[in-house]
């Protein structure tokens, strides 16, 4: 219901700009107004795609994520705050509520300003782990910007443009750039990630960068004391609940400010080099908000596939028969900014149908179907033979990947045994015919001896008399 | 079930064996066969069968027993069977030898339409010992052990048994 | 409608024939009535419903099939119980019973009277319990040439509790008319028998057909009819009738018996029904060398020959044990072991065990059961061997065999009544014969009236030339035993109607219990949950439950159920018995997996209601046990000292398995803190009540019979369970602590 509501309303909002699938009304947290300055170009470029900005303090306590039940807003962006806390209204409690209810969430960090407990107990939650005392800061000496003040701190490191880890994940937030541009993360914290399937790191650190505490840990770091280092340490990780509600954890807010936006560094390697910051922070926002990466079913058919069976135009039948030949077809879209799509699974990867009862009696590779598919949806088919097992099964299509929106689709039906009148008949198989002729000759001749006996039954009566007479 | 029902089909097959070499012997009233000397022979050398054999004992004269034996069931078949028994005793034969061929093909060939071969061969036991049963009431010397069924009643009884036992396997063999 | 009605036939003795005749019927048809409604208390305290378990199958199996056609129904592959393997219905099932009340349903349709189907249901049984009365009537009347035996046989037959225990209003079960067919048949049996008649062969097959169509109890049929030929046989009481009379009804009864689908080729393939092949074959050759027997008079020959029937007879039994260790034959099934080894099922099946039903019988029973019929019954059998004709054999044998059988099976006390009635029957018509002539004859007149009574003369008179010429002929001594067979008789009566309108009429998914005032209370809390369940949840929302409310599930709530109590498929059920003994976490991935959505518990602590699902959870263990004997231990349940408790002693196992905690679940809020008492079990529960956190509370019904329990979806942010219960309660995750061994380190 709530899942059709705000299909509706994405229609209905992507007619009157480009904008999110589930939603425009974007909530900002910023503590101080003068903030909103510093990231006027990521906030001018938000609005631009279409969204509803509204900014509030921490403080305000008419702020409420929730109204009668339902989400107040679609989406949040935290930007980093002084507040030990976050007040009542932010508690872990209610955003874990939020995500819940498809909402999706922006947080940034700063390496300056401890992360507020609230979203600390959040990313907690999310199996997101940051550094000791909710305050970090991570440093590369080999890969850092060499022109401003933090030459010496080389604490701004400057990364390649992140491409995906494997390649069958589709690349979302490093098409485009250049093989010399790098992303800038400036006075950022690193996170470590647990093995939750929902969690990815979108940016990691370099081999050699490692994360510590600069107020605490100002002397020598012992590797018992190092909250983690190299490719473990992630910089950028988002997170996709079960429902596609999408969190992304930013660990340099600095990164999203108009300083850094198309800016020119030099590099330590030598060189200077042009920052993709804000292709990046569109990408990212875009990605968390539900604009990239979101896939749809349109529609799901599954019909007989024998052209002699009476029942073959039924669409979606409710029940088969053993041993049928079966046609599935799905229809899916991807939602790249502002339109619907045709969903392409990337090279290297499959999307399959699974027919299970317990556990899984085929998994089949769907293909492309031309004749079915337009420019806003692409159609997927597979035909199979049904399993020589009757039972309540389910048309599976689990198709979960990094950074796409969940696809778990389960059409339950049921798969009958033959019917009586669906057996060969006995004249149809020839190692009947012995038998058949056999009762055949027996009921022939049982006519017969029934004919002889009644034609000759009143002469017997005669004969009868005549052997007593004897 | 095999071997059981082997034993039962043994069973009924010999008792009709013996019936069938004597029926052509018997050609002189009836169908006319062509008859095998030797048994006609054995039956002509039968001596009464009143005749007890009381110091023949031993198992020397354990084949001539089994030649008194068959003489014996012979004679007294000849002697005591009116003729529409013999009617009933030949479609007997005829139904013990579709039951014979039946079960020859399914040790040889094996049983695969299960419900046909069943079908097929109970049809052909059931006929047997209807007619068999039929056999027994229209029997005179059985007339005392059937005070409420004469004959017509018998076959009627008959007539209503076998058709309901064809409809069960017509319809079982599908 | 009393014993008085034998007594009237008696005293209008002398009135003329057609006066009897009329009397009879007239006198049939009021034990009919009574039999009919003394059935009907269940429906006048309660109402017009559907009684316990099985019932709600066969209820909605007959609605099916009375929407959907017979060919429909046929076929039916039910896809809405054991979720996910479905059944297929239409072959695993006894139509008989559904077929008869389509039947009955269409043919009132056609005459126009518009009934529901559910009262046809409900009466069904009490209909046929009038028609078994009259059928014991014929089966006694084929024994005796008394007519007030039948009579009183009919009496018996009506009101017996032991039969009435199956066949009230509402019990809508196989056995309502499996019992009027097997006492039909076994009246077709004796008729064929001592007619010789192939017709009555036929008909007798015809009801065996019909009988194998209503009930699995036909194997009964099939294994004492060979029985009785058997010992006939070996009475040296072979004769043409009996010939004619058996391989007519097995010629015809097998084949009948295999056009029903569920049955299909077991007549050839399965121990139970060996038997009856082998007597068929016997007979065979008996025929053919009685035949032959009678062309050779000689001694010698004939000696020789029986011999040879014996050898046949052995060579044949020793086939059968061949082929059936050669796998050709079917071994004999588990239910049919534990029917000779009473302690064989608790061993190996767990599952027949489990069943209140297959329990051996406890002495009172019978009593209960049968009342003052208990010790007639042996002076009938007794009064019978006096006789011993063919037909009295049958009733000998019957009445061995059921008694055994009844001793191993409660549920067997059925097949058993008949015989108790028409043994009982002819006994107490034998005294009241003798008693009841208010002239006081002589003794020579007694003696003839014996002879009339024997069935054949010679051997009557034989009899009763050894037989002392004694007798009571006082008045005084006969008014004093009649009058207190009249008072047996009445307090019979009495009896019955007590039984059944205390024992047998309560329809179990209503409980009735008493208020101080005494007004009747009703517990309607079985009908409220799935009233709940109907109107709450998905209508393909899958109940997970023991498999006892299967039916019921199925019935009321027109839910997917994963067990029900056509309990086929013995994994499927230890697997619920697994997820139910298991604790939470290992439960989880089995729910999940069987996408169950609810699960369902039966809990008799607040009431004390002692059918609940503590007190069968024992038998979830073992039959889990049975199937994954590393992860389940019953052994885990027990205290040290070997005691079964739910209170603060319990076993860790038994206070993490899921049927605890959802038996126990918040049970403690409704006492002061430390005051929880378990009604049932009369123990104090501890004061923290057990956590649950992959199951949210869903229902609990008025007095907490029934709790219904939501299982919950994965969690949306990838935790498991318990942390998610934690955090909504409020408990922050601690800070991790610093790990002293090797970091575990995240891989793409």
């Amino acid at each position: 219901m709530r899942l059709s509501l705000s299909f509706i309303a994405a229609l209905f909002t992507a007619a009157v700009s480009a904008v999110s699938t589930t939603g425009n009304r974007l909530l900002v947290v910023l503590e101080e107004d003068a903030d909103k300055q510093i990231y006027s170009k990521f906030l001018g470029d938000l609005k631009s795609r279409g969204f509803d900005l509204s900014f509030e303090s921490p403080k305000s306590e008419s702020l409420s994520l929730f109204h009668l039940g339902e989400r107040s807003y679609d989406h949040i962006i935290f930007f980093p705050t002084k507040m030990k806390g976050l007040g009542p209204n932010l508690t872990p409690n209610i955003l874990v509520d939020f995500l819940n209810a498809k909402g999706n969430i922006l947080v940034t960090l700063h390496s300056n300003v401890a992360a507020p407990t609230s979203l600390v107990s959040l990313l907690a939650e999310l199996d997101i782990q940051l550094p000791a005392d909710r305050t970090g800061l991570v440093v590369d000496h080999f890969n850092y910007a060499a022109d401003n003040s933090s030459a010496k701190a080389h604490d701004v490191l400057l990364l390649p443009p992140p491409r995906p880890a494997r390649s069958d994940v589709k690349d979302f937030f490093s098409t485009g750039a250049g093989e010399d541009d790098v992303l800038a993360f400036p006075r950022g914290v690193g996170a470590t990630l647990g093995a939750s399937a929902l969690l990815n790191p979108v940016v990691r650190a370099p081999e050699t960068a490692y994360s510590y505490n600069p107020k605490d840990q100002v002397g020598a770091l012992t590797a018992d004391d190092l909250f983690a280092a190299g490719t473990q340490l992630s910089l950028v990780s988002a997170f996709q609940a079960r429902n596609s509600a999408r969190l992304t954890l930013v660990g340099a807010a600095e990164m999203l400010q108009d300083t850094w936006f198309d800016a020119e560094v030099t590099a330590s390697a030598g060189g200077k080099k042009k920052t993709i910051n804000r292709e990046f922070a569109k990408r990212l926002s875009g990605w968390t908000f539900q604009e990239l990466g979101v896939l749809r079913t349109n529609w799901i058919e599954h019909r007989l596939d024998e052209p002699e069976d009476p029942r073959n135009n039924e669409t979606n039948p409710k029940i088969y028969r053993i041993k049928n030949n079966v046609k599935y077809t799905i229809s899916l879209s991807e939602y790249s900014w502002d339109s619907w799509t045709a969903f392409t699974v990337p090279d290297n990867d499959d999307i399959q149908l699974e027919f299970t009862m317990l556990s899984p009696y085929h998994r089949v590779p769907l293909s492309w179907d031309t004749t079915r598919s337009s420019d806003s949806a692409a159609a997927y088919t597979a035909y199979f033979r049904l399993p020589d097992q009757h039972g309540i099964f389910n048309f599976r299509l689990n198709y979960k990947r990094p950074f796409l929106s969940n696809i778990d689709e389960k059409n339950t039906v049921s798969v009958r045994h033959i019917a009586h009148n669906e057996w060969p008949r006995s004249f149809v198989i020839s190692g009947a015919w012995p038998w058949i002729a056999g009762v055949a000759v027996t009921v022939a001749g049982w006519l017969a001896f029934c004919l002889v006996w009644m034609y000759s039954a009143p002469a017997k009566k005669g004969v009868k008399g005549e052997k007593k007479t004897q | 079930m095999a071997p059981k029902r082997n034993a039962a089909a043994a069973a009924a097959s010999s008792a009709p064996a013996t019936t069938t070499s004597s029926t052509p012997t018997t050609a002189n009233t009836a169908t006319s066969k062509s008859p095998s000397p030797s048994t006609a022979a054995a039956a002509s050398t039968t001596p009464a069968p009143t005749a007890a054999p009381t110091s023949t004992r031993g198992s020397a004269t354990q084949t001539q027993a089994w030649d008194k034996i068959v003489g014996n069931v012979f004679s007294h078949y000849l002697s005591t069977t009116p003729q529409r028994t013999k009617l009933i005793d030949a479609f007997m034969a005829f139904l013990v030898a579709v039951g014979a061929l039946q079960f020859a093909y399914c040790v040889l060939a094996g049983n695969y339409p299960f419900n046909a071969f069943l079908s097929g061969f109970a049809a052909t036991v059931g006929q047997f010992v209807l007619t068999a049963s039929l056999r027994i009431q229209t029997t005179e010397a059985n007339k005392s052990d059937f005070p409420s069924v004469n004959p017509e009643r018998a076959f009627a009884d008959y007539v209503v048994c076998s058709l309901i036992l064809h409809f069960f396997c017509v319809n079982f063999i599908n | 409608m009393s014993a008085a009605d034998p007594l009237q036939v008696i005293a209008s003795a002398g009135k003329g024939e057609s006066t009897r005749s009329v009397l009879r019927v007239i006198i049939l048809a009021l034990i009919a009535g009574a039999a009919v409604s003394s059935r009907l208390f269940s429906v006048i305290r309660f109402e017009s419903i559907i009684h316990e378990f099985d019932p709600w199958f066969n209820f909605r199996a007959t609605k099916y099939l009375v929407a959907n056609g017979f060919y429909n129904f046929w076929d039916w592959f039910d896809d809405r119980t054991w979720h996910p393997l479905g059944r297929v219905t239409g072959g695993t099932l006894y139509p008989g019973l559904m077929v008869t009340s389509g039947v009955i349903y269409h043919a009132l349709r056609a005459l126009t009277i518009p009934v529901d189907i559910r009262n046809i249901c409900v009466l069904l049984a009490p209909g046929f319990s009038g028609l078994t009365a009259i059928a014991a009537y014929l089966l006694t009347n084929e024994m005796t040439p008394s007519p007030s035996a039948g009579l009183l046989a009919a009496l018996f037959m009506g009101i017996a509790p032991g039969y009435i225990s199956r066949s009230v209003a509402g019990s809508y079960d196989n056995e309502a008319i499996a019992i009027f067919l097997l006492v039909f048949t076994f009246y077709l049996w004796i008729k064929a028998l001592k007619q010789g008649s192939m017709l009555w062969g036929a008909l007798c097959a015809l009801f065996y057909g019909y009988m194998v169509a209503s009930w699995g109890g036909y194997a009964f049929i099939t294994c004492l009819l060979p029985l009785h030929s058997f010992v006939l046989i070996c009475m040296g009481r072979y004769s043409t009738r009996l010939y004619v009379a058996y391989t007519t009804w097995y010629a015809l009864g097998t084949l009948a018996s295999m056009q029903i689908p569920f049955v299909g080729f077991l007549p050839v393939k399965t121990s139970e029904h060996m038997p009856a092949l082998g007597i068929f074959g016997f007979l065979q050759l008996l025929a053919f060398l009685d035949y032959v027997r009678s062309a050779i008079p000689s001694r010698q020959f004939q000696t020789f020959l029986w011999l040879f029937a014996g050898t046949a007879f052995g060579v044949g039994l020793l086939g059968l044990v061949i082929a059936t260790s050669m796998g050709f034959i079917a071994p004999w099934s588990g239910r049919f072991y534990s029917l000779w080894d009473t302690g064989y099922a608790k061993i190996h099946i767990p599952i027949i065990a489990s069943v209140s039903e297959h329990q051996p019988t406890a002495w009172p029973a019978f009593f209960f059961d049968l009342q003052m019929l208990i010790w007639l019954f042996p002076v009938g059998v007794y009064l019978l061997f006096q006789e011993l004709a063919d037909e009295h054999v049958f009733i000998v044998v019957y009445a061995l065999f059921g008694s055994y059988f009844a001793g191993v099976m409660v549920r067997l006390m059925l097949t058993l009544t008949p015989v108790v009635c028409v043994a009982a029957a002819i006994a107490m018509s034998n005294l009241l014969d003798t008693y009841l002539t208010t002239k006081s004859p002589a003794a020579p007149d007694a003696l003839s009236d014996k002879d009339a009574d024997g069935k054949k003369a010679g051997k009557a008179g034989l009899k009763s030339t050894s037989k002392p010429v004694v007798g009571i002929y006082a008045s005084w001594a006969k008014s004093v035993i009649v009058s207190s067979f009249a008072v047996y008789l009445l307090l019979f009566v009495l009896h019955c109607t007590w039984v059944t309108s205390n024992a047998y009429s309560s329809p179990s998914v209503v409980l009735a219990s008493r208020l101080p005032d005494g007004s009747q209370h009703i517990i309607d809390d079985y009908r409220e949950a799935y009233q709940w369940l109907r109107q709450n949840t998905r209508e393909d929302a899958k109940i997970m439950s023991w498999w006892d409310y299967g039916y019921q599930i199925g019935g009321m709530a027109d839910r997917p159920t994963l067990v029900d109590n056509n309990t086929w498929n013995n994994t499927h059920i230890a697997t619920v018995g697994k997820a139910m003994a298991s604790s939470e976490e290992a439960s989880y991935p089995i729910m999940r997996q069987h996408e169950v959505d609810y699960v369902l518990v039966v809990f008799g602590g607040l009431l004390g209601y002692s059918g609940d699902d503590i007190n069968k959870f024992l038998w979830m263990v073992r039959i889990a046990e049975g199937i994954w004997p590393d992860e389940v231990k019953e052994r885990a349940f027990f205290t040290p000292r070997g005691e079964y408790r739910v209170d603060g002693e319990a076993t860790e196992t038994m206070k993490n398995s899921l049927m605890y905690k959802m038996s126990y679940y918040n049970y403690q809020n409704l006492f002061p803190p430390g005051q929880a008492v378990d009604r049932m079990r009369g123990v104090r529960l501890p004061e923290v009540g057990p956590q649950l956190s992959h199951l949210e509370e869903a229902f609990t019904s008025e007095n907490w019979i029934i709790r219904i329990y939501k299982v919950k979806d994965l969690d949306n942010l990838g935790r498991d369970h318990a942390s998610a219960v934690a955090f909504d309660r409020g408990i922050k995750k601690k800070k991790p602590v610093k790990k002293k061994g090797p970091r575990v380190l995240r891989v793409e």
